[in-house]
C-alpha cells in the first residue's frame, strides 16, 4: 500500500509537470534571429523613430550564403516598434544574437533619446557585449549593406568592429555595457564609432564623442587614431612624419600612453601625458641612413606631441571627456565636492605632452 | 571403522545417488584384495582414477601395502561425513571402499582451464591474457604474479542450488580486516539459487537488488587483480567465470585502465583526462543539445546558431524527440553489435551508423548537428575502460536529457548535480565511491 502511494505521488508530480506551459521551450528553428538593430528618426514625422531589425534567414543549404530580411516599423518607442514587428514575422523574435546596434547620426545629434540607449541595456535578451555604433547616412542604410565577403548577415560588421577580423587604429569599437557605464558615470563620456555605408562595404574610421545625452563632436580619422592611442586600444598603426623635405612613415608596434593629473598647491593644475612609441620605418621619400634615425625620432616626437595636444585641447573645448580624466581625478581626490571641483578645473587645465619615439631600424638590411 | 557400518554407509550412499547413466559403481578384484569405487564419470577424470588407483591396485599385490599407498596419496581424504562425501561425489570425487576404510579420491576434472585472451579490457601494451574459467588455474595465475607468502586464499560457497565455489583472496599485510569482515558477511548473507559469475553481485549488493552504479569492479585481467591486491583490495574468484571481482571499488578504479601503468607519465595523464572528458561528454551532451537549442540559443556563436537553425528547418519534431530518436537508434546499434556474430558486426555498424545516419539527415528526420552529437556521445561512452560503468553511463545520460528537456540549462546542471549527489551517497564496503585517491600499489612494497 505504501509502495502504491509512493508511485501515485510520483505520477501526480510527473503529470503536473506535463501541464506546465513551456514558457522557455522554443526550438531553435522556430526562432528568428535578429543580427543587428538600426534606429533612425522617422523622416515623415508621423512617429518619432524608425526601428529596423535585420533578421538572418537560416538556410538549410550550406552552398548559398545565408540571406537576410530587414523589417522596419515606425513607432514612438523601441518597445512599441518591436511589439509591432512581432506581428509581421512568423517566428519568435530572438535578440540573443543581435550583436550590432546602429543608431543614425541624426538621432544621436538630438537630445532626449536616452530612453533608447537604456532600452538596449534593460532588455535581458540583448547581449551586453553587442557593439554600438553610429550609422551614416542612416542606420537603415548601414543594415542594408551586403559585403561580398560575408556569408552570414552582419558578420562583416561584427568582424570589423570586433578584433576577430581586421585590426585597425581607426576603428574604435564600443560595447553596449561600456556605453551604458559611460552614460551614467561622471567623469567619463561615451565614444561611438561612425560607420559610413558605402556600396558593398563599410567605412569605419571616425568617431563621435558624446556628452551624457547626445553626440557633440566627430573626429576625423587621424584624430581617431590618436584618441585610440590615448585609450590604449590599438598599437599597430602608421604615422607620417615630415622633416625638411623628407617624409617618413613609422610602422608602430608598441604605443604606450600614460597620464597624470598634477594639482600643485597654489599653481594651476595640469595633465602630464607621456606617449612612447616604438616602431620601424615603413616608407620614406628619400633614403634614410641608420645614423640619421635619431634626427627623425626627434622630429616624430615633436609632431606626435603636437597632434596629441591638439586633440586633447579640441576635446577639452567641447567640454567632453572620452578618456576619463574626470574619473581619474575623482578616484584620487576624496572631497565631497570633487566632481564640482573637477568641473571647474577641466575647462582651463593645461596639457603637457611628452613623447618618446624609438625607431628600431630602417627596415632594410644595409 | 567397523565393517557393518561401512556397509551401511555404502548402501545409503548408493541409494542417495540416483541411478544415473553416468554414475559408475565398480568392484576391482585381485587374489588378495578387492576395492569398490563409486564415482560420476562425467565430472571425474578417468585418467586420474586410472593412474592413481587402478594401475597401482594391480601392481601392489600386498593388501596392507596398498592400504599404505592409499593413505599416503596426497589427493586422498578420509571419509568424514555422509553429506560431505555426497557433495564431493557430485563435484567429481571418487569414493573408495577398501577393507574397512572409506576414502575420497580427488579426481575432479578440470575443464576450461585454458587461459583466455582479454576481450573486454584490451590494452595495446602489457599482458594480453586474461583469466580462464577454471578456479585452480586462476588462483595459479594470481599466485604466479604475486609470489608473497602473505597471500591468503579462503573459500566459501554461494548459491543454494549451484553451490558455486567462491575464493576470497587478499594480502594479509595490506588488506583492511574490517573490509574483509564486511565482505565475508555479505557473501554469507547472499540468498540466491544460481550463482554463476561475479557480476551477479553487482545487483545483490543493494538491498533492493536494483543498482544503477556498480560498486565493485569485475575484471578479466590478472595483472589488474594483482595490482589491486597489492593496493590492499580483496578479490573474489568465482568458479566457472573468467572474471574476478575486486572489492572495494570507487569511481577512480572504473576510470583507470591498466594501460595507465604501462604508459609514460604524461601519456597516462593525458589519457586519464581524456577519459573524464569522454565521461562528461557522454553524460551531458544530449541534454545540453536540447537545452541550448530550445532554451538558450545565445550560448552558440551566431554562425553555429544559424547553422543549427538551418539544418533543423526540415525537422518536423521538437529537439528532444529528435535526440531521443537518434539515441534510440544508437542504443539499438550498440546492442545489435554485441549480439551479432563477429563476422557481421562491422557490416552492421557501417550500415547502421553511416547509412542510417546519412539517410535520416537526407530524409529530414534529424539535423546534421544531431548526427555529430549522437556519434560523439556513442564514441565517448566507450572511452570509459570498465564495461559495467560505461553501461551505467548509457542510462545516466537519459536522466540528464529528461531534466534538460523540462528545465533547460538549469535542468542539465541540476541533473548533473543530482547524479553527483547520488554518487556521493554510494559507498563500496566502507569506501566512499568518489574517493579521489587512486588505488595504486604503495611504494613500500
Amino acid at each position: 500500500m505504501n509502495f502504491l502511494n509512493k508511485w501515485k505521488y510520483l505520477m501526480i508530480v510527473v503529470m503536473s509537470v506535463l501541464l506546465l506551459t513551456s514558457c522557455g521551450f522554443k526550438d531553435i528553428d522556430k526562432r528568428y534571429f535578429v543580427v543587428s538593430i538600426g534606429v533612425d528618426l522617422d523622416k515623415t514625422n508621423s512617429k518619432r523613430y524608425l526601428v529596423s531589425l535585420k533578421f538572418a534567414v537560416s538556410n538549410a543549404s550550406k552552398e548559398t550564403p545565408t540571406e537576410f530580411q530587414i523589417i522596419s516599423e515606425k513607432a514612438n518607442s523601441m518597445s512599441e516598434a518591436v511589439r509591432m514587428i512581432k506581428t509581421k514575422v512568423d517566428k519568435e523574435i530572438d535578440f540573443s544574437h543581435a550583436k550590432a546596434i546602429v543608431l543614425s547620426e541624426e538621432l544621436v545629434r538630438e537630445k532626449g533619446n536616452a530612453g533608447i540607449y537604456y532600452w538596449f541595456a534593460r532588455r535581458r535578451d540583448i547581449q551586453k557585449i553587442s557593439w554600438v555604433a553610429i550609422g551614416r547616412p542612416s542606420a537603415l542604410k548601414v543594415l542594408k549593406v551586403k559585403p561580398k565577403s560575408e556569408r552570414i548577415p552582419s558578420n562583416a560588421l561584427f568582424l570589423s568592429l570586433g578584433k576577430d577580423g581586421s585590426e585597425s587604429p581607426y576603428v574604435m569599437s564600443e560595447f553596449l555595457f561600456d556605453m551604458k557605464y559611460r552614460l551614467i558615470e561622471r567623469g567619463i563620456d561615451p565614444v561611438l564609432p561612425i560607420i559610413d555605408a558605402k556600396k558593398g562595404f563599410f567605412e569605419i574610421n571616425k568617431v563621435g564623442l558624446f556628452n551624457k545625452s547626445h553626440m557633440i563632436l566627430t573626429l576625423p580619422p587621424e584624430e581617431t587614431k590618436i584618441l585610440n592611442f590615448l585609450r590604449r586600444r590599438e598599437e599597430k598603426s602608421s604615422n607620417k612624419i615630415t622633416r625638411g623635405k623628407t617624409t617618413i612613415v613609422i610602422d608602430t608596434h608598441k604605443v604606450n600612453t600614460k597620464y597624470k593629473i598634477v594639482t600643485p598647491k597654489g599653481k594651476a593644475p595640469f595633465i602630464k601625458v607621456n606617449v612612447s612609441v616604438e616602431g620601424n620605418l615603413e616608407e620614406t621619400t628619400k633614403r634614410v641612413p641608420k645614423e640619421k634615425l635619431s634626427d627623425f625620432e626627434r622630429a616624430a616626437e615633436k609632431s606626435i606631441s603636437k597632434e596629441v595636444k591638439n586633440i586633447l585641447v579640441k576635446i577639452q573645448k567641447a567640454n567632453l571627456d572620452p578618456i576619463g580624466f574626470g574619473l581619474r581625478y575623482r578616484s584620487r581626490h576624496f572631497n565631497n565636492d570633487d566632481w564640482e571641483q573637477w568641473k571647474q578645473i577641466y575647462p582651463t587645465i593645461a596639457f603637457k605632452v611628452q613623447t618618446k619615439v624609438q625607431i628600431e631600424d630602417t627596415g632594410l638590411i644595409e | 571403522m567397523p565393517s557393518n557400518k561401512v556397509q551401511i554407509i555404502k548402501e545409503s550412499l548408493r541409494n542417495k545417488i540416483l541411478p544415473s547413466e553416468d554414475v559408475v559403481y565398480k568392484e576391482l578384484h585381485t587374489k588378495e584384495k578387492y576395492i569398490e569405487i563409486l564415482y560420476i564419470k562425467t565430472v571425474s577424470d578417468g585418467m586420474v582414477i586410472k593412474d592413481n588407483l587402478i594401475i597401482p591396485f594391480f601392481e601392489i599385490a600386498n593388501p596392507d601395502q596398498f592400504l599404505d599407498y592409499l593413505q599416503s596419496l596426497p589427493t586422498i581424504k578420509m571419509f568424514e561425513k555422509e553429506d560431505g562425501a555426497l557433495d564431493e561425489l557430485i563435484r567429481g570425487d571418487a569414493i573408495l571402499f577398501y577393507q574397512d576404510h572409506i576414502f575420497l579420491l580427488d579426481s575432479k576434472v578440470d575443464r576450461n582451464n585454458s587461459v583466455l585472451d582479454t576481450t573486454v579490457e584490451t590494452t595495446i601494451q602489457g599482458p594480453q591474457s586474461g583469466f580462464s574459467e577454471s578456479l585452480p588455474t586462476n588462483i595459479g595465475l594470481i599466485r604466479q604474479r604475486y609470489p608473497q607468502n602473505t597471500l591468503e586464499v579462503e573459500s566459501t560457497t554461494v548459491g543454494t542450488i549451484s553451490k558455486t565455489k567462491v575464493m576470497i583472496i587478499h594480502d594479509r599485510k595490506v588488506a583492511d580486516i574490517q573490509t574483509l569482515h564486511k565482505i565475508k558477511q555479505f557473501l554469507s548473507s547472499i540468498d540466491i539459487e544460481m550463482f554463476q559469475t561475479g557480476e551477479q553481485l553487482l545487483d545483490i549488493i543493494k538491498k533492493s537488488n536494483r543498482a544503477l552504479i556498480p560498486v565493485m569492479l569485475v575484471t578479466e585481467r590478472p595483472d589488474r587483480v594483482v595490482v589491486n591486491i597489492a593496493a590492499g583490495k580483496i578479490i573474489l574468484l568465482v568458479s566457472g567465470s573468467p572474471f574476478a571481482v575486486v572489492l572495494p571499488t570507487v569511481m577512480k578504479d572504473f576510470m583507470s585502465s591498466m594501460e595507465d601503468i604501462y604508459q609514460t607519465y604524461w601519456v597516462a595523464k593525458f589519457l586519464l583526462v581524456l577519459r573524464y572528458i569522454g565521461f562528461m561528454t557522454s553524460l551531458v551532451l544530449p541534454g545540453l543539445y536540447v537545452a541550448v537549442t530550445s532554451y538558450n540559443p545565445e550560448l552558440f556563436r551566431v554562425q553555429l546558431a544559424l547553422n543549427i537553425a538551418g539544418s533543423r528547418t526540415s525537422v518536423p519534431y521538437p529537439s528532444f524527440i529528435e535526440v531521443l530518436l537518434m539515441l534510440f537508434m544508437m542504443e539499438m546499434l550498440t546492442e545489435a553489435s554485441i549480439r551479432l556474430p563477429k563476422a557481421i558486426g562491422p557490416t552492421a555498424t557501417t550500415v547502421g551508423g553511416l547509412i542510417l545516419g546519412q539517410a535520416a539527415t537526407e530524409a529530414g528526420l534529424v539535423s546534421n548537428i544531431m548526427i555529430i552529437i549522437t556519434s560523439s556521445v556513442a564514441i565517448s561512452n566507450f572511452v570509459v575502460p570498465i564495461n559495467a560503468f560505461s553501461f551505467t553511463l548509457r542510462i545516466m545520460k537519459y536522466f540528464v536529457l529528461v531534466l534538460g528537456t523540462i528545465f533547460g540549462l538549469v535542468g542539465v546542471v541540476f541533473g548533473f548535480l543530482l547524479l553527483v549527489a547520488y554518487m556521493v551517497k554510494l559507498d563500496s564496503f566502507g569506501q566512499p565511491f568518489l574517493t579521489l585517491i587512486q588505488s595504486k600499489p604503495s611504494k613500500k612494497l
